[in-house]
């Protein structure tokens, strides 16, 4: 990095205008250019480009709850989703006890997808809740 | 389900992954730390969202039929804003680009036409030449939307930077995951840059090298906070940022241009296999930069900068690397330790810093994000987890995960270290 020495005298608190006399003050006068701000310009978006989105379907509606399966779903590993969702076990096992509940907790970290879990619910569940914990 | 703090997270997310009419339910923030009676009260009580008794709730979403909202198929257009703001003056201008979210709250240049213009100057690349297409939104946090060459200009206008710095700040780009990385951990990024360019460019990487004392540094640095926030619609609290505390080297990014005369070794950028006369950005990301403050062993004949390394690293988060950023003297004293290349340092960290089974199953890493890959199989988790709590295990999962820089005014043999790993290394000579 290049320091000049007009550049240290500046940082001194001596004005490089110091060295160059009066002109230089004259220059400056000039420079003062009146209602300069109420100038107006336009200026470009910053901004990316966002993707359309593919909305997808809502899978349909039970008719009943009784008699069918239930998939609770620990999405995260994040603090407390399993010990909510094993509340919910108990819930259902007290209030709705013809509804079969079953907990599992999704493989991999936070963002990993688990197909075999998937594909468990699809073939053994009617319905499915995931929670994710904090 | 999730908890009242990410209701807003949770309803875009959604609707960025096709779902705007996915029925949620919230519960109060937070469930982790509460006891099983607590939880079962939550779920008698009302959802503090939606003020319906929780349970009731579930059972109504699914058992009530699907609304015509909830069955609609097809595409649907995401718009970004308006193309251009104004006619307006520049203070007019100003506010809006604050007021829009699209400026990290310093006053910015006003990116006009003719300055965007004379930054795209800055490189042989097609203005309208595509870095990162915009793909439909697949689950965590950023939006995957894309960007040109223009909007990449028109942040790097925004950041102050000449036209000559255009090339770095579009092999940056380049990288595709850009500034403000959104986790609840509040990451950072620093960004070493190597190669003949540093001088071209007038980079700092003397006295102060990681302070404010050159435009290249300070305005390359915060091109990847502004692109973060533009380009990829990043850095939205509640939305596509949740770092409970933020990070201030958001402001900057710590750009560190090696001081590659005054090294005793080889520069970064020749470890990841580039040549010496290439130039090189290399991003790295993690939680933290800390003060080495010294060497171990003060006052004695030699000092053991190597075991202040180790020291220091302890304390880091292990999933995430270190870079250390060390002044020429200390770089210097490592040789006189031995140290004649930086994989000969590395390898002494990683092999030196250890700890056991215990502290490692008890931090938050491991916890959260290691224990569901050891319950796959992978490794060295899966051992790990098998190993009795006193076993004593590395800190890091290898010695590449330790890097090395040299920069600084040999004011002092001082070094800092970062505890974040290297992501990704991008030529600039591609850019210019």
């Amino acid at each position: 990095m290049k320091v000049n020495r007009r550049k240290l005298l500046s940082l001194l608190g001596m004005s490089p205008a110091l060295l160059a006399g009066t002109p230089a003050a004259a220059d400056h006068k000039k420079k003062v250019a009146p209602a300069a701000s109420e100038s107006k310009y336009t200026a470009v978006s910053p901004k990316g480009t966002p993707p359309a989105v593919q909305l997808y379907s809502m899978a349909p509606r039970l008719d009943t709850l009784n008699g069918k399966t239930l998939y609770l779903v620990d999405a995260t590993g994040f603090f407390g989703s399993d010990k909510l969702l094993q509340n919910m076990q108990v819930w259902f096992q007290q209030n709705m006890p013809g509804v079969k509940t079953v907990f599992r907790r999704k493989a991999g970290i936070y963002g990993a997808d688990d197909p075999k879990l998937w594909q468990e619910i699809k073939a053994n569940g009617n319905a499915a809740i995931m929670a994710i914990g904090h | 389900m999730c908890t009242r703090a990410y209701t807003e997270l949770a309803h875009l997310t959604a609707a960025r992954d096709g779902m705007p009419h996915l029925r949620q339910v919230f519960t109060p923030h937070p469930v982790g730390g509460k006891t099983s009676e607590e939880l079962a009260a939550y779920l008698v009580n009302p959802d503090p969202v939606s003020g319906k008794q929780i349970m009731k709730e579930i059972i109504d979403d699914l058992i009530v039929p699907l609304t015509d909202d909830e069955k609609k198929t097809g595409m649907q257009a995401i718009a970004a804003g308006p193309a251009t703001f104004g006619p307006d003056t520049l203070d007019n201008l100003q506010e809006a680009f604050m007021t829009n979210g699209m400026t990290d709250y310093l006053p910015i240049v006003i990116p006009t036409e003719e300055k965007v213009e004379a930054m795209l100057k800055g490189t042989s690349h097609s203005p309208d030449e595509v870095l990162r297409k915009p793909i439909q939104g697949v689950g965590y946090l950023a939006a995957q939307w894309g960007y040109t060459v223009r909007q990449v200009a028109v942040n790097a206008v925004m950041a102050g930077c000449k036209p000559e710095y255009f090339p770095v700040v579009l092999a940056m780009a380049a990288v595709g995951s850009l500034g403000l990385f959104g986790s609840t951990t509040s990451s950072g990024s620093a960004i070493v840059i190597n190669g003949p360019i540093r001088d071209k460019l007038d980079m700092n990487y003397g006295l102060g090298a990681l302070s404010p004392f050159a435009q290249a540094n300070t305005t390359i640095g915060r091109s990847w906070t502004l692109m973060g926030k533009n380009l990829t619609n990043g850095g939205i609290p509640g939305d596509t940022y949740q770092g409970g505390q933020g990070n201030q080297l958001d402001y900057n990014n710590c750009i560190i241009a090696e001081d590659e005369k005054n090294s005793p070794w080889p520069p970064l950028h020749v470890q990841f296999g580039f040549k010496r006369e290439d130039n090189v950005v290399s991003i790295f990301g993690g939680p933290d930069i800390r003060q080495g403050h010294g060497a171990r062993g003060a006052g004695a004949e030699m000092a053991m900068f190597d075991q202040q390394i180790s020291f220091m690293c302890q304390s880091m988060v292990g999933g995430d690397g270190a870079l250390g950023i060390l002044d020429p003297l200390v770089a210097n004293r490592l040789v006189e330790q031995g140290y004649d290349t930086k994989e000969k340092l590395s390898d002494w960290v990683y092999k030196n810093t250890q700890r056991t089974v215990k502290d490692f199953k008890e931090s938050f890493l491991a916890y959260f994000h290691l224990y569901p890959l050891a319950l796959q199989g992978r490794e060295p988790y899966a051992t790990w987890y098998k190993l009795p709590d006193d076993a004593m295990i590395p800190f890091f999962l290898s010695a590449k995960q330790i890097n090395f820089v040299v920069c600084g005014g040999q004011a002092n043999a001082f070094f800092q270290i970062a505890n974040m790993n290297h992501s990704r290394s991008e030529s600039i000579d591609k850019w210019t």
